[in-house]
């Protein structure tokens, strides 16, 4: 069939051409539908398969009266999406930039990251969806307030500038116990104290959700195929009371700015639990600014760190004896010896710390008066192992039971290790070294009436509805003394904070305060240094029935103290006395009618009184 | 008034005679036939495309193609010659209409003045301004001869006036791709003319010059964005002042996205063409099944009852479905060249020819675009994709075949 006015030859080639160009889409239908399916079904599972966390609140910390202590705050983070904005809406980005407190420049700058990738170009490179603004924005400053027509990012509505939720610890006390509570670092791992400690209840459950979003990036709810949602983390609540902290914490910083020592630790506990009210160390820390302290400043110096006790220890020698009922309160020893035969070796007895000398002294005397050579006698009397079964029950030599802050055993050898001075230096506190959690506890089973207690801090876990999920109770650890003997030492004890014993600057009247002081020279180089001391003060009140159990401990305060030495009764008896008197007031401590003196109480047995004379 | 072949208009009711059965009466079964599957096909991936929003567009589709079957029908049954004789007229109106998006009846949608309002129904004058540039392109090739080089000039010359003038209108929409379907039909006609071979290879020659030029303006575009940090995305117009070429930016970022897409952020604008060939792939062999897609229901797949129906499609269907689709189109098509080659004078084969390659082109590109062979151009897939104008558009094309086929002379 030709035709004149248009070739057939033409016709067939412009349908060659036509159905030439749908070959093409024929052969890249197969090309797409069947050679390249399983790498763009990958693509799509992965576009659109999605794993949100929710996050749990973690719960707080507080003090024993309610005063919290560590929280977690609710905050944004506030950023924008570059491919969501709109060229309308950056009227509003000055706006924007003001309400977040940063320069028009970086949201200019952020908005124009849309083509880039978020990490270095690989393969694996995704695109920059969401580039942070601002970090941590006070949810108020998000959220505005409509009641005060205050507005806030989310009401500029700014399409693509939206803020995740994310919630940051907050020390609200700052440095208040900031050993005890310690910290979670910027990588939300909680490092140190409390918050590492009790992070199994603090931290919660997060929440996660497998999903689906769409092409907008919304997720999908009814694809949801596994949801679990978040529990927010339990409150703790501790046994420290904020206000004893905050006067402990008062004290401590007279004494770093009359004395500036090293280290020092105060303690202060219940009599009765062994519940802790109040602890802190010096140097401290911030807690907010955890990462600007001095790496030795997060040492909690109280369980941490162990140093010979010196003459605290003698309360081991004397209530041993008395327990024993080797000796009573009237029992006269000479000390004016300076060598004594012991198990047929022939022995120096220390050298007193004061220059006048004693001679002969009552088992009360030997206390009140500290002396050396009176309490290593009284270990003679009970031996080797018998003395050292005292130490042990005292604690001393294994862990109170501290939770954390890396708690440490300190340092007591047993008998067979012994070199033949041992059993005098170790009465009055040399060849032995504890921490001052040790000797403050050791010094709360007197308190107690005999029982050692295991330090306490915390009292109960309560959920986030304030139900209470767990409370802790107080743990006894063992009978060390009678109660009898208790009750005799405190009264002796009651001797050293009177005008006749070390201590008279830590006696308050009619509230029968009980304590040891203790002086003792550090080792440095191997030797006992003459300008180098740890004072302390470790006692309690009121004697007939105790309430609270105070351990001043301060390290190296010589450089400034009167005549170059620290001396327990200059340095930290003052500072008990100050606490106490404090404590009086917020325990509502009632005073009580003078107890018989302690020379006047001959309540001893008779046999105790043909105990062994020297 | 004469009205086509010998036909008087006497009685007000005599313009119905325009409506003439041939004295042998017959009809191409085929071409009808193979739409109405299309578009039953259509209506079925519409439905599935629009669940995810719901409103209902399957429901206005079928309204459309009824209107629109009617519409086929009457077309094919007025003589093509009719067409002729009425050439002027028919452009003279589509040139009109082409004008009324800047009056108060037109609206702006997305930027573009491509719609007027008629109430609840708005058109796209775009639509008609293919027919009217059929028209007046058939009927200046069949009064025109081009034998010599100086006719050719000629009828060259007042066919560019011709077809440059709706491109023209339809490009200040702007509407890129409505205007880029007509030059390939005018060429089409022109080839099939005996057009000699010298302007084809002059034209192609001017083809590949401006495809250069694009390319060279799209290569000193992504420089520009680069040295002064801009965003492909928001900063959108920045470029514009600084060109020769009238292109927007963001034709200047699709046709980026097609050759260059890592320089192009993938989430944003070759956005639209990843997610459709993750669906045409997702789809395998027989697909995921009518409904099953997720890929617009989960609004990953943009447009996708209109432009993108046949990711949809290949999506849920499979290559066995897409590959149907094709042939069906390739049977209207093929259909469609046949009646332009039983057509014994030149007007008829012009028009039937020039309805056909129309509907080619769009086919072509559409799919072509969904399945990254071609830049992503707006353009809608025929008798398939949503949208009243352009069904309707289709089925005056698909009818004016028909029509050809019927009043064919059989000598």
């Amino acid at each position: 069939m030709s035709k004149g006015f248009a070739s057939n030859y033409r016709m067939v080639l412009l349908a060659t051409g036509i159905f030439l160009c749908f070959g093409g889409i024929g052969v890249r239908l197969v090309w797409l539908h069947v050679l390249e399916r399983d790498e763009l079904l990958k693509y799509l599972e992965q576009a659109r398969r999605s794993f949100i966390v929710e996050n749990a609140r973690r719960g707080n910390i507080s003090a024993a009266r309610g005063e919290i202590l560590a929280t977690s705050r609710t905050l944004m983070d506030v950023g924008l999406d570059p491919h969501m904005l709109r060229r309308e809406d950056e009227a509003r980005w000055p706006d924007l930039a003001r309400l977040l407190g940063i320069k028009l420049d970086e949201i200019q700058a952020a908005a124009r990251r849309a083509p880039e990738t978020s990490e270095d170009d690989g393969p694996d490179a995704k695109p920059v969806q969401w580039v942070k603004l601002a970090e941590g924005v006070d949810e108020a400053v998000y959220q505005g307030d409509p009641a005060r027509h205050i507005l806030g990012v989310k009401d500029l509505k700014i399409r693509g500038v939206y803020g995740n939720r994310v919630y940051r610890r907050f020390y609200p006390q700052n440095s208040l116990a900031a050993h005890v509570i310690g910290y979670v670092n910027l990588q939300e791992v909680p490092a140190a104290g409390v918050e590492h400690y009790m992070d199994f209840f603090l931290r919660g459950r997060d929440g996660w959700r497998e999903s689906e979003r769409d092409g907008r990036r919304q997720e999908l709810a009814q694809f949801r195929t596994r949801e679990v949602p978040a529990v927010d983390g339990y409150n703790v609540v501790l046994s420290l009371d904020a206000y004893v902290q905050h006067l402990v914490e008062n004290e401590m910083q007279k004494i770093a700015d009359e004395y500036s020592p090293a280290k020092a630790t105060i303690i202060v506990s219940d009599a009765r639990t062994g519940f802790i009210l109040g602890l802190a160390n010096y140097p401290t820390f911030n807690l907010n600014e955890y990462n600007k302290a001095p790496i030795g400043a997060l040492r909690n110096f109280a369980v941490a760190d162990v140093f010979e006790p010196g003459s605290t220890f003698k309360i081991v020698a004397a209530s041993g004896a008395l327990n024993e009922r080797l000796v009573t309160p009237n029992s006269a020893f000479d000390c004016g010896l300076t060598e004594i035969d012991y198990h047929n070796r022939h022995l120096h007895l220390p050298r007193e710390a004061h220059e006048e000398a004693f001679h002969n002294l009552t088992v009360a005397e030997i206390i009140s008066h500290s002396s050396n050579r009176g309490a290593a006698q009284l270990a003679m009397l009970l031996g080797d192992q018998r003395f050292y079964d005292y130490v042990r029950a005292f604690g001393f030599g294994q862990k109170t039971g501290f939770p954390f802050g890396g708690e440490v055993d300190g340092l007591l050898a047993p008998p067979k290790e012994w070199d033949g001075l041992t059993i005098t230096r170790m009465p009055m506190g040399q060849s032995v070294a504890a921490t001052p959690m040790q000797i403050h506890c050791a010094m709360g089973a007197i308190a107690n009436g005999g029982i050692l207690m295991q330090p306490q801090l915390f009292r109960e876990v309560r959920d986030e509805h304030d139900a209470l999920v767990f409370a802790f109770k107080d743990q006894p650890r063992r009978r060390v003394i009678s109660e009898h003997t208790a009750q005799t030492m405190a009264r002796l004890l009651m001797g050293v904070a009177s005008s006749e014993g070390t201590a008279p600057d830590a006696a308050i009247p009619h509230f029968e305060v009980a304590g040891k002081t203790g002086t003792s020279q550090k080792v440095i180089d191997g030797k006992y240094s003459t300008s180098h001391h740890v004072a302390s003060f470790v006692g309690f009140f009121p004697a007939s029935r105790p309430r609270v159990v105070i351990s001043v401990i301060v390290d190296d305060a010589d450089a400034r103290s009167p005549r170059g030495i620290a001396y327990g009764t200059k340095v930290a008896a003052p500072s008990f006395r100050h606490i106490a008197e404090q404590l009086i007031q917020y325990l509502d401590i009632k005073p009580v009618d003078p107890l018989p003196g302690y020379g006047g109480f001959a309540m001893q047995t008779a046999a105790a009184d043909q105990g062994p004379r020297r | 008034m004469d009205i086509g072949t010998g036909v008087k208009l006497s009685h007000p009711l005599d313009f119905l005679r325009v409506f003439q059965t041939t004295t042998r009466e017959r009809y191409d079964w085929i071409n009808p036939l193979a739409i109405a599957a299309l578009a039953t096909i259509g209506l079925f991936f519409i439905y599935s495309a629009q669940l995810a929003n719901n409103r209902g567009q399957w429901l206005m589709q079928v309204v459309w193609l009824v209107v629109g079957a009617v519409i086929y029908c009457a077309v094919s049954l007025i003589d093509y010659k009719f067409w002729l004789k009425y050439a002027h007229w028919v452009y003279a109106i589509c040139l009109v209409s082409l004008l009324l998006p800047w009056t108060p009846f037109g609206v702006t949608r997305l930027g573009a003045r491509r719609w007027i309002d008629f109430g609840p129904v708005s058109f796209q004058p775009s639509e008609a301004a293919k027919f009217g540039a059929l028209i007046i392109t058939a009927a200046i090739l069949t009064r025109s001869r081009l034998t010599t080089v100086r006719e050719s000039l000629q009828t060259l010359g007042i066919l560019a006036l011709a077809a440059g003038l709706p491109i023209l209108l339809i490009l200040f929409q702007p509407d890129l791709g409505s205007a880029l379907v007509i030059p390939p039909m005018v060429f089409a006609l022109l080839y099939v003319s005996n057009l000699s071979q010298r302007f084809f290879a002059a034209a192609l020659g001017a083809f590949v010059l401006l495809i250069g030029l694009v390319a060279v303006d799209s290569y000193r575009y992504l420089n520009f964005l680069e040295a002064n940090s801009l965003s492909p995305s928001t900063d959108k117009g920045a470029y514009e002042a600084h060109s020769v070429l009238p292109l927007h930016d963001y034709q200047r970022n699709r046709i980026l996205a097609f050759i260059a897409p890592d320089r192009i952020d993938p989430m944003g604008i070759s956005w639209n063409l990843n997610q459709s060939l993750i669906s045409v792939g997702s789809g395998g062999l027989t697909g995921k099944g009518w409904t099953q897609g997720t890929q617009a229901k989960l609004r990953y797949l943009p447009e996708a009852h209109t432009d993108f129906i046949f990711s949809v499609l290949a999506e849920e269907k499979g290559f066995l479905g897409s590959i149907s689709v094709l042939g069906l189109f390739g049977v209207v098509l093929w259909n469609g060249i046949r009646i332009a080659g039983l057509a014994r004078d030149r007007l008829g084969t012009l028009l039937a020819l020039g309805g056909t390659v129309l509907i080619a082109v769009h086919v072509f590109v559409n799919i072509a675009m969904t399945i990254g062979l071609v830049p992503i151009t707006g353009i809608p897939l025929p008798f398939i994709s949503y949208g009243g104008s352009f069904v309707l558009s289709c089925c005056v094309l698909q009818g004016l075949v028909q029509s050809v086929y019927r009043f064919r002379k059989e000598f």
